[in-house]
C-alpha cells in the first residue's frame, strides 16, 4: 500500500464518522419525504389541462428554501408519471411555479401560507407542505411525523376541486382533513 | 394363475367380461382422474395469482407510503380465503412488510422471497408474485395456499369414479349371465359328455348335434372320434380277454411251480415217511380242487397197495371208499398195475370203468383219478392217487405236476429211509460202545473186589468152620456161649453174604449169557440189602434220613433174564433216587403186573427227589451224560438202557423238577413160566472115618479145617501148598493107604487149586476132589468148573457143606 493511498482511506473513514454528524436525521425524512412525493404523484390523476403538451414534463417545485438537499433529484432521476418526464424547479416565488403539477411549499414559506394557496387556487396543482394546519387552511397534502414516522394528511376535497382525482389507496393511507376556513 | 387355469368355463367368461369393463373403465377414470388434477392444478395457480395480483394492487399504496398496518389490514382480509394458510408482503428489498397465518396452521414464512412463481410444496402450493408499481416492482407478495381442498375435490371425484365402476361392475355381471351361454353352453354339453365317458368309460354315447357354427363341427368331430374310440376299445377288449386268458394259464402254472416248491422245501426238511407224506397230502388239500388224496405204499410180494396216508378233508369219501389207514388195496390189471410199473395213469372218466379200483371210486362218485407211481432208482416203492368228483378233473398241466411232485416225494422218503437206516446203525454202534466202556470198567473194579472178597472169605473161613463145630460137637456149652457163638455164625453168614453179592456184582460179563428165569421181588429185597450203605448209612452220618418203601405185586411171574444184570441195573436205579435226594425223602420200589394174563412185570424206582427238566430227562439215558460233574461218570443210566434193551424190557421216566422221579422198568413175561427146578433137600450119609488130605497155603485155615473136621471123626493130614500136596497124596497113594477125598483151595502161589487137582485124577481118577475157593460162587455160575474138580465150595465154608459135598462125591464117584 502506497503512503498517498492509505492517507486517503484515512479521509475516508475520517468522512464515514463524520457524515451522520454534518447530515442529522433530517437528511433521512426528507429522504422519505422525496420518496413520498414522487409516489403522490402516482396515485393521483391530473386532469389533461394541467400538463401544457403532451410532452410536458412533469414539475415539481419546491418553493421556498429547498430542504431535501438533493434526495428529491436522486428519487425522481430517470423515472416518469404517465410517459411525463419529472422535473424539479425551484423558486421564492409561487408564479414561476404555475407551470408545476405538484408544489412543495418549504417550511420557509410558512408565514405565505394563504397568499400561495390563494394564488394556486382553482389550479390543478397538488400543494404538499409540512406546515402544520397547511391542509386544513386549504393545502392538498400536509406531512408530519408520528414518533419517527413520516405520515400524511390530506385534504381531498381541495384536491378534487382543483379537478385532480386521488386514489382512495392513498386516501386510506392519509389522515383526511376538511379546510376550516371554507366551513368558517 | 393356476386358480385362474381351474376355473370353470362359465366363471370365466364373466371374469373375462368383468374384467375388460373394468379395466376400461379404470383407464377413464384415470386419465379423468389425471386431467381433473392437472385442470385443478391450473386452476388453484391462476386463483392463486389473482388472489396475489389482488392483494398486491391492494397494498401497493402500503408498500409505497410505508404504511405497515395497513398493509397488515389488507393481508387480514384473506381469513376470508380458508385454503390459504399464509401470506407475506416484502418490500422492494425482499424484506418482509407485512404476513398472515391462518390461526392454527403454524406456517413458516420465508424470510426472502425467492424468483417469482409458484412452487407445489407439501401439501400446499407456494407463489411468490411481484408488486408492480408505475412500471417498477415496488415489492413481493408470497401466498401459501394449502391443497387440501383440491385432494378433497378430488376424493370425492373418485367416490364417485367407484361407486360407477361398481355399478358397472354389476351390470356387466347381470349382462354377462345371459351373454356368456351361447358360448360355455355347447362347450359344457361337451365336457360333460366327456366326462360321463370317463366315467362309465361307455363309448357308444354321442353328443346331441348342435349350432353349425365352430360348436356344431367341434361337436360333430367328438362324435366321430368317440366311434373310433369305440371301435378300438372293442379290439382293445377282445385282445385284453385274450391275454387275460394267457396270463391266468401261465398264473396257475407258476402257482403250481410255487407248490411243488414248497412242498419240496417242507419235505426235504423232515426225515420220518409219515410226516413227509403228511405235509404232501395237506399242501395238496389245501391247494388243488381235489377230492380224495391218498398216498399207499407197494408191497411187491403181496402185490398190493396200503395206504399210509389220508387227506383229512376226503375223509368221508374214505370211508365210503373203504380206504383206511392200513387198508389194502390189490391191484387190478390195467389201472393199477401200470402206475407200480412205473407210469402215470389217468383215468378221465370212470363211471364205465371195467376194473375194482376204478368202479369204487365211481361207486363214491368219484368220476376221474390220476395215480402217481413213487419211484426210487426206478422201482416203485409206492403211489401217490389223487380223485375228482368230476370227469375230465384233472388237466395235462395237473398230470405233469402230480408226476413232478411224486418224483420229489419219492425221493425224499428214499431219503427218509436212508436216514432212518443210518440213525439205526449210529444207534447200534453208540450202544456197542457203551457196553465196551461199561465192560472196562467193571473189569477193574471186579478184579479189584474178587481180590479183596478173596481174601476176606479166606479170612473168615477158620471163624465159621470153628463156630459151626463148637455149636454142634462141644459138649457143655454153656447157655451163654452158645448165644454168643449163633451170634457169631450169623455175623459170619451176613459177611458172607455180602461179599458174595459184592462178587457177583463185579462178576466180569460174559458174551452169550445164559437166561435164568430171575423173580424181581427177591431181586429187590437182595438190591435194598445190597445198596444199604448207600441209602442208609452214607446219608444217615450227615444227619439226614432216606425212608425206604416196597409195594410188591405178589403174584409177579418170573422173566426171563440174567439176574446179576438186573441187579446191577436196580442199584444204579437206586443210587440215583439217593444222589436225587441230598436232604432225604422216600425212595420206594414197586413191582406191578400189567395186563391180563399177565404181559408185563413191572418194577418201578421212584423218589421224591429233585426230578429233572425235561432237557436232562430226554438225556438221562445218554453215556457220559451227567449233571453231577467229577462225581458221575454218566454211565449210569446208559448201563441200564443197555440191560432193558438186551431184556426185550423198555423204559418209563417220569419226571419234573421238584416233583420227584419215577423209573419204571417193563420186562415182557414168557408165554410159559419157566418154572426154576426145585431145589430137592436130599438126606444125605457122610461115611465117617475118611482119610483126607487138605491142602491149603493158609495155615489158619488148615488149622481149622483140621480141627473141625477130626471132631467129625475123620483122619485129616493136610499140607500147606500145592506141590505139597500133590507129594503127600502120591506117597500116600504108594504105601497104599490112599485118601478117600482130597480139599484143596483154589488160589495158591506156585500150584494152585486146578494143577493139584489134575495131578491127584492123574494119579487117582477116582479119588473125589473138592475145591474151596473165594471164586467159588462165581464159578459155579458161569459154568466153569475146572476138569477134575468134583465139587466147589464157596469160602467160608459151612460145615454141613462140607460133609454135603464130602457125602455127595464120595457116592457119585463110587457108583
Ligand atoms: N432219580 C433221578 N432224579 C433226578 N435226576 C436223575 C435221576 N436219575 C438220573 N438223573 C439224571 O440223569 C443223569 C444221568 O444219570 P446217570 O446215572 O447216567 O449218570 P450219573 O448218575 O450222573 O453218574 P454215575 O451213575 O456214573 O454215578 C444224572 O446226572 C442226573 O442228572
Ligand atoms: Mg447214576
Amino acid at each position: 500500500m502506497s503512503k498517498r493511498s492509505s492517507i486517503a482511506s484515512w479521509f475516508y473513514i475520517l468522512l464515514l464518522v463524520v457524515a451522520p454528524m454534518n447530515a442529522p436525521a433530517q437528511s433521512k425524512e426528507y429522504q422519505i419525504k422525496a420518496a413520498f412525493l414522487f409516489n403522490f404523484a402516482q396515485f393521483v390523476n391530473w386532469p389533461s389541462g394541467a400538463f401544457p403538451g403532451t410532452n410536458a414534463p412533469f414539475c415539481i417545485g419546491v418553493l421556498g428554501d429547498d430542504p431535501f438537499s438533493g434526495a428529491l433529484d436522486a428519487t425522481i432521476q430517470g423515472e416518469t408519471i404517465d410517459n411525463h418526464k419529472i422535473i424539479v424547479e425551484r423558486s421564492q416565488n409561487v408564479a414561476d411555479l404555475k407551470n408545476c403539477q405538484m408544489i412543495f411549499v418549504s417550511k420557509s414559506e410558512r408565514k405565505h401560507v394563504a397568499e400561495i394557496l390563494s394564488a394556486l387556487d382553482s389550479k390543478p396543482i397538488l400543494t404538499v407542505s409540512e406546515v402544520d394546519g397547511f391542509a386544513e387552511r386549504g393545502g392538498g397534502i400536509n406531512f408530519y411525523l408520528a414518533g419517527t414516522k413520516v405520515r400524511f394528511e390530506i385534504n381531498p376535497g381541495v384536491a378534487q376541486s382543483d379537478g385532480l382525482k386521488i386514489s382512495a389507496q392513498l386516501l386510506s393511507l392519509g389522515k383526511i382533513v376538511q379546510s376550516a376556513k371554507e366551513d368558517k | 394363475m393356476n386358480w385362474l387355469k381351474k376355473l370353470p368355463l362359465k366363471r370365466k367368461i364373466t371374469l373375462v367380461i368383468l374384467l375388460t369393463c373394468s379395466a376400461v373403465l379404470l383407464l377413464a377414470c384415470g386419465v379423468l382422474a389425471a386431467y381433473q388434477l392437472f385442470d385443478f392444478r391450473r386452476t388453484l395457480v391462476r386463483d392463486s395469482i389473482v388472489l396475489a395480483d389482488v392483494i398486491g394492487k391492494n397494498t401497493r399504496a402500503a408498500l409505497a407510503f410505508q404504511d405497515e398496518n395497513s398493509a397488515q389490514q389488507t393481508l387480514s382480509t384473506l381469513q376470508s380465503e380458508p385454503y390459504v394458510s399464509a401470506a407475506c408482503l416484502y418490500d422492494a428489498n425482499g424484506n418482509e412488510f407485512a404476513n398472515y397465518v391462518q390461526s392454527g396452521s403454524g406456517v413458516q414464512l420465508p424470510a426472502h422471497p425467492p424468483a417469482a412463481g409458484h412452487y407445489f410444496e407439501l401439501g400446499h402450493l407456494a407463489l411468490f408474485h411481484p408488486i408492480i408499481l408505475n412500471g417498477k416492482q415496488i415489492g413481493t407478495i408470497y401466498l401459501q395456499t394449502e391443497l387440501k381442498g383440491m385432494y378433497n375435490r378430488l376424493r370425492v371425484s373418485a367416490g364417485v369414479a367407484l361407486l360407477v365402476l361398481l355399478g358397472s361392475c354389476l351390470v356387466a355381471v347381470l349382462l354377462a349371465a345371459p351373454l356368456q351361454k351361447p358360448i360355455s353352453g355347447p362347450i359344457l354339453v361337451l365336457a360333460e359328455a366327456v366326462r360321463n365317458i370317463a366315467q362309465r368309460k361307455d363309448y357308444t354315447v354321442r353328443v346331441p348335434a348342435q349350432d353349425s357354427n365352430e360348436t356344431g363341427l367341434l361337436t360333430e368331430a367328438f362324435n366321430q372320434l368317440l366311434a373310433g374310440i369305440e371301435e378300438r376299445d372293442k379290439a382293445l377288449r377282445g385282445e385284453i380277454a385274450e391275454r387275460k386268458g394267457a396270463e391266468g394259464k401261465v398264473q396257475s402254472q407258476l402257482a403250481r411251480l410255487e407248490l411243488l416248491h414248497s412242498i419240496t422245501r417242507a419235505i426235504s426238511e423232515r426225515l420220518d415217511l409219515q410226516s413227509i407224506f403228511q405235509v404232501v397230502i395237506r399242501t395238496l388239500e389245501d391247494n388243488l380242487p381235489i377230492d380224495l388224496i391218498c398216498i399207499c405204499l407197494y408191497e411187491q410180494n403181496a402185490n398190493v397197495l396200503t395206504v399210509v396216508g389220508l387227506g383229512t378233508s376226503g375223509a368221508a369219501l374214505a370211508t365210503q371208499l373203504g380206504l383206511s389207514r392200513e387198508a389194502r388195496v390189490p391191484i387190478d390189471e390195467n389201472g393199477l398195475s401200470q402206475c407200480v410199473r412205473g407210469r402215470l395213469v389217468y383215468e378221465s372218466d370212470v363211471s364205465g370203468a371195467k376194473f375194482p379200483f376204478p368202479q369204487r371210486l365211481a361207486q363214491a362218485g368219484l368220476r376221474s383219478f390220476v395215480a402217481a407211481p413213487l419211484l426210487v432208482e426206478s422201482k416203485v416203492f409206492g403211489a401217490l392217487i389223487a380223485a375228482r368228483k368230476q370227469t375230465e378233473g384233472f388237466s395235462s398241466g395237473d398230470c405233469e405236476f402230480l408226476k413232478q411232485l411224486s418224483g420229489h416225494v419219492a425221493l425224499a422218503a428214499h431219503q427218509a429211509q436212508l436216514y432212518e437206516a443210518l440213525q439205526q446203525a449210529y444207534d447200534d454202534l453208540r450202544q456197542t460202545q457203551q457196553a465196551v466202556m461199561q465192560q472196562e470198567r467193571l473189569k477193574a473194579l471186579g478184579q479189584m473186589a474178587s481180590g479183596i472178597a478173596h481174601d476176606i472169605n479166606n479170612a473168615i473161613s477158620p471163624v465159621a468152620l470153628y463156630t459151626e463145630s463148637l455149636l454142634e460137637k462141644e459138649p457143655n456149652l454153656s447157655a451163654r456161649a452158645r448165644d454168643y457163638l449163633g451170634t457169631i455164625q450169623h455175623a459170619i453168614e451176613d459177611v458172607s453174604h455180602t461179599v458174595a453179592r459184592m462178587r457177583e456184582f463185579y462178576r466180569q460179563r460174559e458174551q452169550q449169557l445164559a437166561l435164568t428165569p430171575v423173580n424181581l421181588n427177591q431181586m429187590i429185597q437182595q438190591v435194598i440189602d445190597l445198596s444199604r450203605a448207600r441209602w442208609s448209612d452214607m446219608p444217615q452220618q450227615r444227619g439226614i434220613f432216606i425212608k425206604i418203601e416196597t409195594d410188591l405185586a405178589a403174584a409177579l411171574p418170573p422173566v426171563m433174564g440174567v439176574e446179576s444184570e438186573i441187579r446191577e441195573a436196580l442199584v444204579n436205579l437206586i443210587f440215583n433216587a439217593v444222589d436225587a435226594m441230598p436232604n432225604g425223602g422216600t425212595l420206594a420200589l414197586r413191582t406191578k403186573i400189567s395186563g391180563k394174563p399177565a404181559r408185563l412185570a413191572q418194577v418201578e424206582v421212584t423218589d421224591t427227589g429233585i426230578g429233572m427238566d425235561e432237557d436232562v430227562r430226554k438225556r438221562c439215558l445218554e453215556p457220559f451224560f451227567t449233571t453231577k460233574g467229577e462225581r458221575g461218570t454218566g454211565l449210569g443210566l446208559a448201563m441200564v438202557y443197555g440191560t432193558v434193551r438186551r431184556h426185550n424190557a423198555d423204559i418209563e421216566i417220569e419226571s419234573a423238577p421238584g416233583k420227584g422221579t419215577t423209573f419204571r422198568i417193563n420186562f415182557p413175561v414168557p408165554a410159559m413160566p419157566a418154572g426154576a427146578p426145585a431145589k430137592d433137600a436130599a438126606p444125605f450119609v457122610v461115611p465117617s472115618r475118611l482119610r483126607i488130605l487138605v491142602v491149603d497155603d493158609d495155615p489158619l485155615l488148615i488149622k481149622s479145617l483140621r480141627d473141625t473136621l477130626e471132631t467129625d471123626g475123620h483122619v485129616i493130614v493136610t499140607a500147606g501148598g500145592g506141590q505139597e500136596g500133590i507129594t503127600a497124596f502120591r506117597h500116600a497113594y504108594e504105601r497104599k493107604e490112599p485118601f478117600a477125598a482130597v480139599i484143596t483151595d483154589l488160589g495158591m502161589p506156585y500150584v494152585d487149586g486146578r494143577q493139584v487137582a489134575s495131578a491127584i485124577k492123574g494119579i487117582s481118577p477116582s479119588t473125589p476132589v473138592i475145591l474151596l475157593t473165594g471164586w467159588g460162587q462165581r464159578l459155579v455160575a458161569e459154568g466153569d468148573i475146572p476138569a477134575h474138580v468134583n465139587h466147589v465150595l464157596n469160602k467160608p465154608p459151612k460145615l454141613r457143606d462140607l460133609r454135603e459135598a464130602l457125602a455127595q462125591t464120595l457116592s457119585s464117584t463110587k457108583s
